[in-house]
């Protein structure tokens, strides 16, 4: 019988007027269909403060709350040219390298960072033993499969269990490719870890989305949002999961139980979503983007790269703008991606093979290209972000957006003075607009300890941080 | 005895050698016997001082306890003739009941040196046991009750309802374990996009399979005017449905909970409250093809459960776990995803039903039956792309600049060869080697045009069919096999051109089953750029540098002469003569010295590794079958199946063997 005590799946089915009324009060203001310049999509929706008080409802204090912080983690593979990319002078008034000169406009609200490290990663292998760890810092287990780990949670995860039911997903997770797949047998690890940044747990890793629309479907599409107009099919089946999952569960041996919690881990955070829904009755139709959106999306992957990450990109831009979630983790591609970069002017061939410049100066030209192709997606990322008006400020001032590798030189595969921008204000709480240069074997996770305690959740250690960034 | 044996032994084959016939067979009967004495060795060096100073108080003299008089073990030999009474010590201490407590215990260095000598016993009997925390120390788990992968799902979709998931309805795809496949339940993870993506497939195909069933089917019931009628017809649908999905029998108390979704009602959006309300608000087409979702969206089709058996042993030998003979039902799953990669047909639940799937003429039969079905193109699919590594080759890029023409729909047909041939030899029973040798090859039209064989092509009216595949003969081709494939071919390039050294490590590794080290740190690589029109080098003269620095010459050595023999292919696997305009040189000359010249001299070499070839398919093969890394006892099975082949030269007889091996049909469950 369903469980009475779960929840009552018809109950908001009358909230459908208050987010048409929204929706009606949107278009007749001309805040519907606001254009993001060259994006192919449409946003529907600014920032609008009254739904963030709203989302905070349950504060104490009902005096007017400044817009919530968002955090993305966004990773690129193969590492950089670092000649070319860490700039010569350090403080507010460095030049930008040749590599960075994409942000030369958004230059007051991008940090460089240098001189962090991954001590976690010195040993093992040339590149899963720093994609897996990237947001964990701790050491990879060295396994062709079992008992992966990656160490510990990852820091976007880490974010999202905190901010858990202040927004419909608790985290996002995109990529542009599937997981890679075998093992390297040479090495002895799994090929798995090379495709996965974001880690529920050191055991764990979370399911990237590489098909722009499903993830469209997922942010907007009202069946997976609030499981009605369905009459609330999906909410009972998702009981019924639910209670068969815990009855294999029982009959199950000891091993075999971990992966029936994962499985059961799962269908909760897919109703937890339904239950948002109905605790926050009138907002969904309001924050659905218009449907030219869906449309310009193609059905599958996109087949041009560019067309891919630029899609990736402005779904974050529609998650945050939305508020539908507060964290996502992105990766360009997975490591070791050999991606043909020839769309470059100038670059001819694979991603990988030319990260192995061997000092040849002809490919370190190209590798260096490269580089700047993605600093410039992180540019137009972040404009899209500060073309967002929320109250006084922007989006791109609620925000603090990590980009960068795993390794510096994709030659040498070093894990230290590792390439990191850090894009926003994280809503007043950090001082951009410098290049800050780190000695001494600085932890990476030092700035994810930092970015945790600026926006409030106030701990003492994450991964192996010794210590936060002072001068950030 | 033992040592009379060696002795024996030793003299016999000293007379053979001398007289210029020491038969490989008898040579490893002397190893073996060689290697039993150096068993013994250590039992005297390392193993009895131990027994001595920790457990002969207890276990020697006039009061002996339990039975075990370790002082019957003085030497060797009679520690090797002891038979299994070291692995019955080796388990007591590995539970940690002996030594017991309050005695002189044993340090961890000599756990360990006790338990590798009676590990490392020669010749032991591990046919029929499998790993776990009582035969092997630091026990490293077994399969588990792991999720069906993204192929799989997909298969048992389509099969169960009709509907094809298109790529973008299909879970996140996965990663890989054990010893380089997705079947490994320990790198199968399931994250809340997977249930969404469950919903939603699971609502697709369902509402697909209601359709077409109100549709089409014949029984009078439902469309019957009487709603009882009607109801049992739904009701007889999940059922059947459910068993096929779930893979077994459906517990009166599930179907009562699927029955629910019957009637469920959109308008009221409640459950009935009883067995006649449900009846009169039967929701037919809607209400069934609900109850399917549920079906589909349970852990029960998700997941490959394999529960430990309660009735046989009682409710106490679950809670200490132990080895167990898989149920015929949990069999039956085994050895459709084995051969299917998908779940079993009602005939096959049928024989498990009657409890008869497990006789070993039966399997055969079955085996059979299913390798013939178009579905064990899935041993191509997805045991062989695996395999090969070409299961991203659709994502290769082949630089538009340097090859204007190429069409990246072809990467597709490439792919089609290598799963039409690869489960070809196991479907036909064809020898394994016609993976790299063999006198046909399986194009399709637009295939055979990119070999450049139009003409042979064009002469078979059955080729206008741009569907069609068949075979063409390879005289003359320097084709025939699959790495001279299109697929591998393109695999082992980068963008822009071929490489000698992908392709030479790819041979060593997929093919040979070889591992090749990846360039020592702070090693420099050696320049590997392509040759521009106009410079001085080629490609080959650039390579040979490889080897003049001795680091990079052991592993190159072996790698790059191999992949010369394929340099008359380019980056998309198309035959050429020259290259900036001067001709291919495809001369290899291996560490052994043997020197052989393009496509064809390769082959021969190969043909002539043949023995480490087959050993590796057959290894991987197993541990695709198996889920999970290999152990010692899994090498029993890989014997079996390369004595097998060795004398029926068939590739089918591997999959048997797996299906027939002890591991297969076991399963160990750890206690709780």
């Amino acid at each position: 019988m369903h469980n009475p005590n779960s929840r009552t799946v018809t109950s908001h089915l009358g909230s459908q007027s208050a987010g048409q009324s929204r929706r009606t009060f949107l278009r007749s203001t001309g805040l519907l269909g606001t254009g993001l310049a060259g994006s192919g999509l449409s946003l529907a929706l600014p920032f609008l403060e009254s739904l963030c008080n709203e989302s905070r409802a349950s504060g104490a204090s009902n005096t007017k709350s400044k817009p919530p912080v968002r955090t993305a983690f966004i990773y690129f593979p193969n590492g950089v040219w670092e000649n070319d990319w860490v700039p010569q002078e350090e403080g507010k008034g460095y030049a930008l390298s040749p590599s960075l000169s994409p942000i030369e406009p958004l230059r007051d609200s991008v940090t460089v960072l240098s001189g962090l490290d991954k001590k976690n990663s010195h040993g093992g292998d040339g590149h899963y033993a720093k994609t897996a760890n990237f947001l964990t810092g701790m050491p990879v287990v060295k396994t062709t499969g079992r008992d992966v780990s990656s160490g510990g949670i990852s820091i976007d995860q880490f974010f999202a269990q905190n901010w858990r039911g202040q927004t419909p997903l608790s985290s996002l997770e995109l990529g542009t490719e599937p997981v890679i797949s075998g093992i390297d047998s040479n090495v002895g690890y799994t090929r798995l870890y090379g495709s996965h940044i974001s880690w529920q747990s050191a055991q764990r890793p979370v399911a990237k989305e590489i098909n722009p629309r499903v993830v469209y479907e997922r942010l907007f599409g009202k069946k997976n949002s609030t499981g009605e107009g369905q009459g609330g099919k999906r909410a009972l089946l998702l009981d019924y999961i639910m209670e068969d999952a815990k009855d294999v569960r029982r009959r199950l041996g000891r091993d075999d139980q971990f992966k029936m919690d994962e499985f059961l881990d799962s269908v909760r955070a897919v109703e937890e979503r339904i239950e948002y829904a109905a605790a926050h009755p009138d907002r969904d139709e309001s924050f659905r983007p218009d449907s030219e959106v869906a449309q310009s999306l193609p059905k599958g992957v996109p087949s041009d790269f560019r067309d891919h990450i630029r899609l990736m990109l402005d779904l974050m831009v529609l998650a945050f703008q939305s508020d539908s979630t507060r964290v996502c983790s992105l990766m360009f591609a997975n490591d070791v991606s050999g991606r043909n970069f020839s769309f470059i002017d100038g670059v001819k061939g694979g991603h990988h093979e030319l990260s192995h410049h061997e000092n040849n100066a002809e490919k370190i030209a190209q590798y260096q290209k490269i580089n700047r192709w993605h600093v410039e997606q992180f540019a137009n990322f972040l404009t899209k972000l500060r073309s967002i008006q929320e109250g006084d400020s922007n989006l791109l001032d609620n925000s603090m957006i990590v980009f960068g590798s795993s390794m510096s030189d994709g030659n040498r595969h070093d894990p230290d003075n590792l390439p990191i921008l850090l894009g926003g204000k994280g809503g007043g709480s950090i001082q951009s607009g410098q290049h800050i240069r780190l000695q001494g074997e600085v932890p990476l996770c030092n700035l994810y300890l930092t970015l945790l305690n600026r926006v409030g959740i106030t701990t003492d250690s994450f991964g192996d941080s010794n210590g936060q960034i002072e001068s950030l | 005895m033992q040592a009379d044996f060696w002795s024996i032994c030793k003299s016999h084959c000293w007379i053979l050698a001398a007289a210029g016939c020491c038969l490989s067979a008898t040579r490893a009967y002397c190893q073996d016997e060689e290697l039993l004495r150096k068993w013994g060795k250590t039992y005297e060096e390392k193993v009895l001082p131990i027994l001595q100073s920790k457990c002969y108080s207890c276990h020697s003299g006039e009061k002996i306890e339990g039975e075990l008089d370790l002082t019957k073990f003085p030497d060797a030999t009679s520690a090797i003739a002891a038979a299994d009474a070291w692995e019955r010590l080796a388990k007591r201490v590995r539970l940690n009941e002996m030594p017991p407590q309050g005695s002189p215990g044993l340090s961890d260095p000599e756990k360990g040196t006790l338990h590798r000598w009676v590990d490392s016993r020669p010749g032991a009997d591990l046919c029929n046991q499998i790993a776990s925390e009582e035969t092997q120390a630091w026990y490293q788990g077994a399969v588990m009750s792991r999720r069906l992968t993204r192929f799989e799902f997909r298969r048992a979709i389509e099969d169960l309802t009709g509907y094809l998931l298109p790529e973008d309805q299909t879970p996140p795809s996965d990663g890989a374990g054990g010893i380089g496949f997705d079947t490994v339940g320990d790198a199968l993870f399931t994250s809340p996009i997977h249930i969404e993506a469950y919903l939603d497939a699971a609502e697709k195909s369902a509402e697909h399979f209601a359709r077409e069933l109100y549709r089409s089917n014949a029984d009078p019931r439902k469309d019957s005017t009487v709603p009882a009628e009607q109801y049992a017809f739904a009701k007889d649908t999940i059922k059947s449905f459910a068993k096929r999905a779930w893979r077994r029998p459906i517990e009166p108390i599930q179907l009562e909970r699927l029955e629910r979704f019957l009637s469920f009602d959109e308008t009221h959006g409640s459950q009935p409250n009883s067995q006649e309300e449900s009846i009169t608000r039967i929701g037919q087409e809607q209400g069934l093809s609900l109850a399917i979702q549920a079906i589909l969206a349970s852990p029960n089709f998700l997941f490959v459960v394999e529960e430990p058996s309660t009735d046989s042993h009682g409710p106490s030998e679950k809670e200490r776990g132990g080895v167990q003979r898989l149920s015929q039902h949990q069999f039956a799953t085994r050895f459709a995803l084995l051969i299917w990669s998908s779940i079993p047909d009602d005939e096959l639940l049928d024989l498990a039903d009657q409890g008869r799937l497990m006789e070993p003429e039966v399997i055969r039969d079955q085996l059979q039956r299913m390798l013939a079905d178009p579905r064990a193109l899935a041993l191509g699919e997805n045991f062989g792309l695996q395999w090969l590594g070409l299961t991203d080759l659709i994502r290769q890029q082949p630089d538009a600049e340097v090859f204007p023409e190429f069409n990246k729909d072809r990467l597709r047909d490439f792919q089609e060869e290598v799963v039409r041939t690869v489960s070809g030899v196991f479907r036909e029973a064809r020898p394994l080697t016609e993976l790299l040798v063999s006198d046909r090859i399986l194009v399709n039209r637009s295939l055979a045009a990119h070999y450049g064989l139009n003409e042979q092509a064009l002469a078979a009216p059955e080729f206008q069919n741009a569907d069609h595949w068949g075979w063409l003969p390879t005289v003359q081709t320097h084709r025939g096999g699959i790495i001279t494939s299109a697929a591998v071919l393109t695999r082992t390039s980068y963008p822009r051109r071929s490489s000698p050294v992908l392709r030479g490590r790819w041979i060593l590794e997929e093919i040979l089953g070889a591992k090749v080290p990846p360039p020592p740190p702070g090693v420099p690589a050696l320049e590997d750029v392509p040759s521009e029109p106009g410079s001085e080098l080629t490609l080959k003269e650039r390579l040979s540098r490889h080897r003049t620095d001795a680091q990079c010459a052991s592993c190159h050595d072996r790698m790059d002469p191999l992949g010369f023999g394929l340099e008359n292919f380019n980056a998309i696997g198309q035959w050429r003569s020259e290259e900036f305009g001067k001709p291919i040189d495809a001369q290899g000359v291996l560490p052994s010295g043997d020197t052989f010249s393009g496509a064809e001299g390769l082959k021969e070499v190969l043909l002539k590794r043949r023995d480490e070839f087959e050993k590796h398919a057959i290894r991987k093969l197993v541990g695709f079958a198996f889920g999970r890394d290999l152990n010692k006892f899994d090498q029993c099975v890989q014997d079996r199946a390369l004595q097998r082949l060795r004398s029926e030269n068939r590739a089918d007889v591997i999959l048997e063997e797996i299906l027939l091996s002890y591991p297969f049909q076991h399963r160990y469950y750890p206690g709780k």
